[in-house]
């Protein structure tokens, strides 16, 4: 591994200094300044400037990558014994007959760093967010200043935006992996809001990538009063939308598959926000009969 | 669906199938294997939804690859031997190529992987087509070559298909999943006796065609998808139940259904043929399957879920059931003693 870091750096300060010879187009990325450049050379305001190439930020360590593989062996082993005992590492009887699960809960600062956050600083915005843990460790507390001003790149309009989203699970070996929510038809979240309306958003993550800006959104509107709320949203009620634009041609969303939940603040106030979340749970409410809450893009559908 | 484009698309389907099924050319069970292909496409992708729309994409890919080696293996063979007579394939590259391309077609392991989710991403009528109609022209092709194809890589892939059809269906919750690792499962049944009998495949394909449309038309009129409604349904329709049920024990192979003669018939071939050990590797794993079919019979009748009242009573169902479901399901399940008939009319 040394012996490649040595190599790789002696090309790169050779090629610095004769830039003109045959070979540059093929190794071009590894002489430029910036790696952006791979990519495009317009950097968002919010991004920072990419001094060193990629490959020069890794770790060659060959002992960590034996430590590596030692977890991904291990985890790969509780994915077999799982899978051994049925869906979703439960027996069947237990996966037919639930009716209600908790899905995250913030009790540890491992439980928040199961979870990430961003704002519209990426593109240059001025919000801040931050999570941590609340009183007791009994909740979650996003919390942040919401500001609106757009940042002067010539091209947005827009800004103010906050977010939290899980990280998106992840098996063995980095290997894709998803959520069945299949049995349950609501979603079920104990929060405590400062009265600002919040956006719950569903990715599910296709396959393909033409899918990969499609998300399920809705709204949570929170009270604000020193009570915990407990808000039940049924799946029924998401919508579709791609890229914050919101579809046409909507349809329910397929809960076999669904990779994260996130919740954003974009309420165009400028101002601090508050959320304390206690759990994020899932309910298989009975007396919710309803299929789909909008009218499909079909004008005949068939009965 | 607009009705225009459904009948198009229902013609082509007829079409391009009669095309493959009585071609002795090449390049026409080529122009039919197309056809098949790009006519299912605006079935699958019909809901728009994002899954179905993956599923059709998934569903193209893997058939226009396959249908691109049939060709190649087809232009192997003619360069070498001046041959495009399905059944004069003998140069071992082609056949080599002709058994991967017939096994990306029909969902043969290692080439299975699009057909779970193919499936589950369209609607039950659909995968009906696609389990049942769109496997018939491969397996026309398949018929014709039998005799020149290698024995040891289609038993292989025969027993790998049955071990992972009933292994990887074991944890499914989608019924769809089920009946797609199902279907592999019974492919491999299907492909184990190809060589040795060639006849008995078709039986089997017969037989597995109609509890597959049994129990994707029952499946449809109770719009059953997942487990849980399943588990569900006996309080809306308990007759329907309770022949899905017998469909689901047929397609198991227990006797003395319809689904044991194909399984029955098979061992007796290969034992014949001096196969014990293929025999039994593959009713043995046929068991895994049994293993969730039984569990998809027991929580579909014998089980009590956890519903409120307003569920148990439910004065109508949306789909109205036709005389086919019932004809169909007669015949899934007491087709067995009617056997000696069966083998001489086919």
């Amino acid at each position: 591994m040394a012996l490649t870091v040595t190599l790789l750096n002696s090309v790169y300060l050779r090629g610095r200094r004769c830039r003109h010879k045959i070979l540059h187009p093929l190794l071009g990325p590894l002489f430029s300044d910036s790696v952006s450049k791979l990519y495009s050379s317009y950097r968002r305001p919010g991004s920072q400037p990419e001094t060193k190439p990629s490959w020069q930020s890794i770790d060659f360590s060959f002992k960590k990558g034996i430590d590596v593989l030692k977890t991904q062996l291990s985890m790969l082993k509780k994915e077999t014994k799982d899978y051994l005992v049925g869906p979703g590492g439960k027996p069947f009887n237990h996966y037919l007959l639930e009716q209600t699960r908790v899905l995250w809960e913030f009790r540890s600062q491992e439980d928040l760093n199961k979870w990430v956050i961003s704002s519209d600083v990426e593109i240059g915005g001025k919000s801040e967010v931050y999570l941590k843990l609340g009183r007791n460790n009994q909740a979650a507390l996003l919390y942040g200043n919401l500001n609106t001003e757009v940042p002067r790149d010539g091209e947005t309009k827009y800004s103010g935006y906050c977010s939290m989203r899980a990280k998106l699970p992840v098996g063995s070996f980095a290997r894709k992996k998803y959520y069945d929510w299949s049995n349950f038809n609501s979603l079920y979240l104990r929060v405590r809001g400062d009265g600002r309306p919040w956006m719950v958003n569903i990715y599910t993550d296709p396959y393909f990538s033409h899918q990969k800006d499609d998300l399920y959104n809705y709204f949570m509107f929170t009270r604000g009063g020193p009570y915990w709320e407990e808000i039940k949203i049924p799946f029924s009620k998401f919508f579709l939308s791609s890229r914050g634009r919101v579809q046409d041609d909507q349809h329910p969303i397929w809960l076999d598959k669904v990779s994260t939940l996130g919740f954003t603040i974009g309420d165009k106030v400028d101002g601090p926000f508050q959320l304390e979340i206690d759990f994020i749970g899932l309910l298989n409410d009975r007396a919710h009969t309803e299929e789909f809450a909008y009218e499909m893009y079909e004008k005949n559908p068939p009965a | 669906m607009n009705p225009h484009a459904k009948l198009i698309s229902a013609l082509s389907l007829i079409a391009g199938t009669s095309i493959t099924i009585s071609s002795n050319h090449w390049m026409m069970a080529w122009t039919g294997l197309e056809i098949n292909t790009l006519a299912i496409i605006p079935l699958i992708s019909k809901s728009h939804h994002p899954r179905a729309i993956e599923a059709s994409i998934k569903y193209f890919l893997v058939q226009a690859a396959a249908s691109s080696l049939i060709l190649f293996s087809s232009m192997v063979n003619a360069w070498f031997t001046g041959q495009w007579d399905i059944t004069q394939l003998t140069h071992p590259t082609s056949c080599l190529l002709l058994t991967m391309a017939i096994a990306m077609k029909l969902g043969l392991v290692p080439f299975h992987f699009w057909f779970p989710e193919v499936l589950q991403g369209s609607s039950l009528i659909t995968a009906l087509l696609l389990s049942t109609m769109m496997k018939f022209p491969p397996i026309t092709i398949l018929l014709l070559t039998s005799h020149s194809l290698s024995p040891t890589l289609l038993t292989s892939m025969a027993i790998a298909s049955a071990a992972l059809g009933g292994w990887m269906g074991l944890n499914q919750t989608q019924i769809r999943k089920i009946l797609a690792f199902s279907s592999i499962s019974h492919l491999g049944w299907m492909a184990i006796i190809i060589i040795y009998d060639p006849k008995l495949t078709l039986v089997t394909f017969y037989l597995y065609s109609m509890m597959t449309t049994t129990i994707f038309l029952t499946l449809n009129a109770t719009k059953i998808t997942k487990m849980t409604t399943m588990m569900t349904s006996w309080t809306k329709t308990p007759m329907l139940n309770a022949t899905l049920m017998l469909t689901l024990l047929s397609l198991a192979g227990l006797p003395p259904l319809t689904g044991f003669l194909p399984k029955w018939l098979i061992i007796h071939e290969l034992t014949k043929q001096e196969m014990t050990a293929a025999a039994t590797i593959i009713t043995m794993l046929s068991l895994l399957g049994l293993f969730f079919y039984l569990r998809l019979a027991y929580y579909a009748t014998i089980t009590l879920p956890p519903n409120s009242t307003n569920h148990m009573k439910q004065w109508h169902i949306n789909k109205p059931t036709g005389i086919s479901i019932a004809i169909l399901t007669s015949m899934s399940a007491l087709l067995l003693p009617l056997s000696p008939m069966i083998l001489t009319t086919i």
